[in-house]
C-alpha cells in the first residue's frame, strides 16, 4: 500500500520534473508580464518618476475609470460588433471554402491550399498596409481605379466609420481566414467517409448532409479555434490603428475598438502606471467575455 | 537518449537567459546608439576613427531607440554610453534622470558659432543636454518643368491662385501633408499661434490656431483627401504636383527620377505677413549620466572632436545635412550646396520642435484635430474646444 503511494508520488513529482521547463517557461512569458503589469498599475511610473517610482495603492485605477467615459461605451459596443461580424463571416466563409476543398476528385487541390494560406504566411503589418496603399488609397488604390474605369467617380475608402468598418473587415478576414480554414479543413478529413455514403443512399442532399453530419462532426474540433480567434478578434489593433489611424496618415474615419481608444486614450501618455491599470480592466474584461462566451463545454452535445 | 536530448534541450533553453548578464566597463569604449541613414554614420565612423583614434567609437543602429532606452537608460551594463537623436526627446530623457549636461563635457566657449535656433532646441529647463550636430527643416521645393521660377509664389494667396489655376484632371498645383502635426505647424506658426508653451500650456493663442485652420481649408480643398507621406511624395516625384513642402530626406529620391527640383523661401501668409514657419528637428549625441560620470575623459575627447567644423562639413557633403555649427558654412563646397543653403535660411525662421514631455501627447491631439476639420467638416470651434479638453486631460494623466 505505502509503495504504492510512493511510487504514484514520484510518478506525479517526474512528470511535473518533465514538464518543468515548458511550465516555466509560460510562467516567464504569460503569467510574469501580467502579475508584473498589476505591479505596476499600483505604482506611479511615468516620465517624471520613471526609475523612481513608488507604490500608490489604487489612486491609478480610480483615474482610469474616467476612461470609461461614453466614448469608451462606444468602442466597447463597436468591438462587440467587429467580433460578431468578423466571426459570422469567417465560420461561413471558411466552412464553405473547406467544404469545396473536400470535393472528392477535386483537381490542384494542393495548389488551392497553398494560395489560401498565403495571407497567412505574410507579416500582418506588410499585408495591412499592402491593402491600405495598393486598394483603398484614394489617389493610387486599385479600388478607385476601378471606379474611374467603370465611369463612377473615386472617393475616400476610409473616410466614414461605416466605410472603413467594412474596408477593416474584409482586411481582418483576408488575414484570419487562413487558420479557420486550415482547421476546418482538418477537421472534415476525419470525418468518416461511410457517413456520406449511407446519406447519399437515403437520398439526402448538401445542405442536409452538411446540417446533420459535417456541422456535428466538426463542431468539438474547431471550438477551441473559435475561442482562440474570438480572443485575437476582440483584441485586434493592428488593422484598424494601421487602416485609419496611423500618426501621419489618419484617414477621418473616428471608428474605435477598446484598444485603440485606450492607446489613444492613456497609452500616449507615457504614464505606465496609469496605462497599466487600463490594461488590466481590460483584461479583466475580455476574462469576463470569455467565460460569458465558452461555446458549449465537452459534456454539452 | 530522449533523456539526454530532452536534457540538452533544457540547457539550451537556459543558455539565452543566463547570457543576459553584464558587461564588463570598458573606460576607452564608448557604444553609441543612432536611428540614422548610413551615410551620415560612416561620415562620422570615419571622421572619428581619424580624430580621436585613442577611443573605440562603436555605432549601433536601433529602431526603436526611444522605446529601448526608456527600457536600460540607468543600466550601464545594457545601455549605451551615448545615442544620436533629434532633440524633442530630450525633456522626457531628461526628466527621466538619465540624461548628462553636456556643457561642463566641452571646451569653454566653444558653442559660441553654434546658429542659436540649435542651442535653444537641444536646452530643457535651462540646462544643455544635447551636443547639436546638424539640423533639418521642412522647405518649399517645386519641379520647373511645370513651375517657372516667376511663378513661385510669394505670399499663401499667389499660392492659392497657383493651386486654383493649375489643379484638376489627377494633377495638383501644390501638395503637402495637411493633416499631419509636423506639417500643419508651418500655418499655425504663420498666424502667430503654437501647439504647446514652453511650460506645457496647449494652444497658448487659441484664437491664432483657429484663424489658421480655417484659412487653411481652402487650401485642403486643392489637395487630395488622403496625404499620408507616400501619397505626398509619390505624387510629386511622379510628376502629378507641381509643388510641395517636404523634408530634405525628399531630394535624393526626386533627383534619382530625374525632377527638375528648385527650392524656394516659405510663402508669407498675407494677412499676418509672417512667413509659414516650419518646425526643425535638430540632431545631436545626448550622452547617458553614467557615461559622463565613468568615462568622462572619453567622452569629452569624442565630443571635443564633433565640434571641430570638419565633421560638419563632412556631413553637409556626404548627406546634405545643414551643420549646427556655423563656421561649416564657410567652406566653398558647402555654400554652392542650394540645399544645405535653403535649410541655413529656414533656420532663422523655423521653429525648433518643443522639448518638452507634454509634446509627446501633442502630436496625437493636433493630428486628431487637423482630421477632424480637414477630413471629416468638423466646425473648426467645436473640435478645437474638444481637442483643447484632450489635450488638457491627456497632459494631467501623464502626471
Amino acid at each position: 500500500m505505502e509503495d504504492r503511494l510512493k511510487r504514484q508520488r514520484r510518478g506525479w513529482l517526474v512528470s511535473y520534473l518533465w514538464s518543468a521547463p515548458s511550465l516555466a517557461l509560460i510562467a516567464l512569458i504569460v503569467v510574469f508580464p501580467i502579475l508584473y503589469t498589476f505591479f505596476i498599475s499600483l505604482t506611479n511610473m511615468n516620465v517624471y518618476h520613471w526609475f523612481d517610482y513608488t507604490v500608490i495603492g489604487l489612486d491609478n485605477y480610480v483615474r482610469a475609470l474616467f476612461v470609461f467615459d461614453s466614448g469608451f461605451l462606444s468602442a466597447l459596443i463597436n468591438t462587440v460588433l467587429w467580433t460578431v461580424v468578423n466571426m459570422a463571416i469567417q465560420l461561413v466563409l471558411a466552412f464553405v471554402l473547406a467544404s469545396l476543398l473536400n470535393i472528392r476528385k477535386l483537381r490542384l487541390r494542393k495548389l488551392y491550399k497553398t494560395l489560401l494560406m498565403f495571407p497567412w504566411a505574410m507579416p500582418g503589418y506588410v499585408s495591412i498596409l499592402l491593402w491600405k496603399t495598393g486598394m483603398f488609397n484614394s489617389e493610387f488604390g486599385l479600388l478607385n481605379q476601378w471606379m474611374e474605369a467603370l465611369g463612377l467617380e473615386a472617393r475616400r475608402w476610409l473616410s466614414t466609420d461605416v466605410s472603413a468598418f467594412i474596408c477593416c473587415t474584409v482586411v481582418n478576414i483576408w488575414l484570419a481566414l487562413p487558420f479557420m480554414l486550415m482547421i476546418m479543413d482538418g477537421a472534415m478529413q476525419s470525418i468518416d467517409r461511410s457517413y456520406y455514403e449511407s446519406a447519399v443512399l437515403d437520398g439526402a442532399n448538401w445542405l442536409q448532409r452538411s446540417w446533420s453530419i459535417t456541422i456535428p462532426c466538426i463542431r468539438p474540433i474547431i471550438a477551441p479555434a473559435v475561442i482562440i480567434t474570438v480572443f485575437t478578434t476582440f483584441k485586434q489593433f493592428d488593422v484598424i490603428y494601421l487602416l485609419t489611424q496611423q500618426m501621419g496618415a489618419k484617414t477621418g474615419s473616428g471608428l474605435h475598438t477598446i484598444l485603440t481608444y485606450a492607446y489613444e486614450n492613456a497609452f500616449i501618455t507615457n504614464n505606465y502606471g496609469y496605462s497599466s491599470a487600463i490594461s488590466i480592466i481590460i483584461f479583466l474584461l475580455l476574462l469576463a467575455f470569455s467565460a460569458r462566451w465558452q461555446p458549449g463545454g465537452e459534456g454539452e452535445k | 537518449m530522449k533523456r539526454t536530448i530532452t536534457l540538452l534541450l533544457v540547457l539550451a533553453l537556459l543558455v539565452p537567459l543566463a547570457a543576459c548578464g553584464g558587461e564588463s566597463t570598458d573606460t576607452g569604449r564608448l557604444v553609441v546608439w543612432h536611428d540614422k541613414e548610413d551615410a551620415v554614420i560612416e561620415a562620422l565612423s570615419a571622421y572619428l576613427t581619424q580624430a580621436v583614434p585613442e577611443v573605440e567609437v562603436v555605432f549601433e543602429k536601433k529602431t526603436s531607440l526611444t522605446d529601448s532606452l526608456k527600457l536600460v537608460g540607468n543600466d550601464p551594463s545594457s545601455a549605451p554610453d551615448m545615442f544620436i537623436f533629434a532633440h524633442d526627446k530630450v525633456g522626457v530623457f531628461a526628466e527621466m534622470g538619465i540624461l548628462a549636461d553636456v556643457r561642463p563635457l566641452l571646451d569653454e566657449g566653444v558653442l559660441d558659432g553654434w546658429l542659436p535656433m540649435t542651442l535653444e532646441a537641444a536646452t530643457y529647463k535651462g540646462t544643455l543636454y544635447q551636443l547639436p550636430l546638424y539640423f533639418e527643416t521642412l522647405l518649399f521645393m517645386y519641379n520647373k518643368r511645370y513651375m517657372q521660377d516667376e511663378q513661385v509664389p510669394a505670399t499663401t494667396e499667389e499660392l492659392y491662385a497657383y493651386m486654383e489655376q493649375n489643379t484638376g484632371r489627377g494633377r495638383y498645383g501644390f501638395v503637402e501633408q495637411h493633416s499631419t502635426a509636423y506639417y500643419s505647424a508651418a500655418w499655425i506658426h504663420g498666424f502667430g499661434g503654437s501647439i504647446v508653451s514652453e511650460d506645457g500650456v496647449p494652444f497658448p493663442e487659441p484664437e491664432a490656431v483657429k484663424d489658421a485652420l480655417r484659412y487653411h481649408l481652402k487650401f485642403v480643398a486643392l489637395m487630395p483627401g488622403e496625404t499620408e507621406y507616400s501619397t505626398v511624395n509619390t505624387l510629386f516625384l511622379e510628376g502629378k504636383a507641381d509643388a510641395t513642402i517636404g523634408g530634405p530626406w525628399m531630394v535624393p529620391s526626386a533627383r534619382e527620377v530625374g525632377i527638375e527640383l528648385s527650392i524656394a523661401p516659405m510663402p508669407v501668409v498675407d494677412e499676418t505677413g509672417e512667413a509659414l514657419a516650419p518646425y526643425s528637428g535638430v540632431q545631436g549625441v545626448q550622452v547617458l549620466r553614467f557615461a559622463a560620470e565613468d568615462k568622462a575623459e572619453a567622452v569629452k575627447a569624442v565630443l571635443s572632436a564633433l565640434c571641430a567644423p570638419q565633421i560638419g562639413i563632412d556631413l553637409a557633403l556626404a548627406s546634405g545635412c545643414a551643420p549646427a555649427n556655423a563656421a561649416c558654412y564657410d567652406d566653398a563646397q558647402v555654400a554652392d550646396d542650394e540645399l544645405v543653403q535653403a535649410m541655413r535660411s529656414t533656420a532663422e525662421i523655423a521653429v525648433p520642435m518643443p522639448n518638452i514631455p507634454e509634446m509627446d501627447v501633442m502630436w496625437t491631439v493636433v493630428s486628431n484635430l487637423l482630421t477632424d476639420v480637414n477630413l471629416s467638416g468638423a466646425d473648426v470651434d467645436a473640435a478645437f474646444d474638444e481637442a483643447l479638453s484632450e489635450a488638457e486631460g491627456l497632459i494631467a494623466n501623464m502626471k
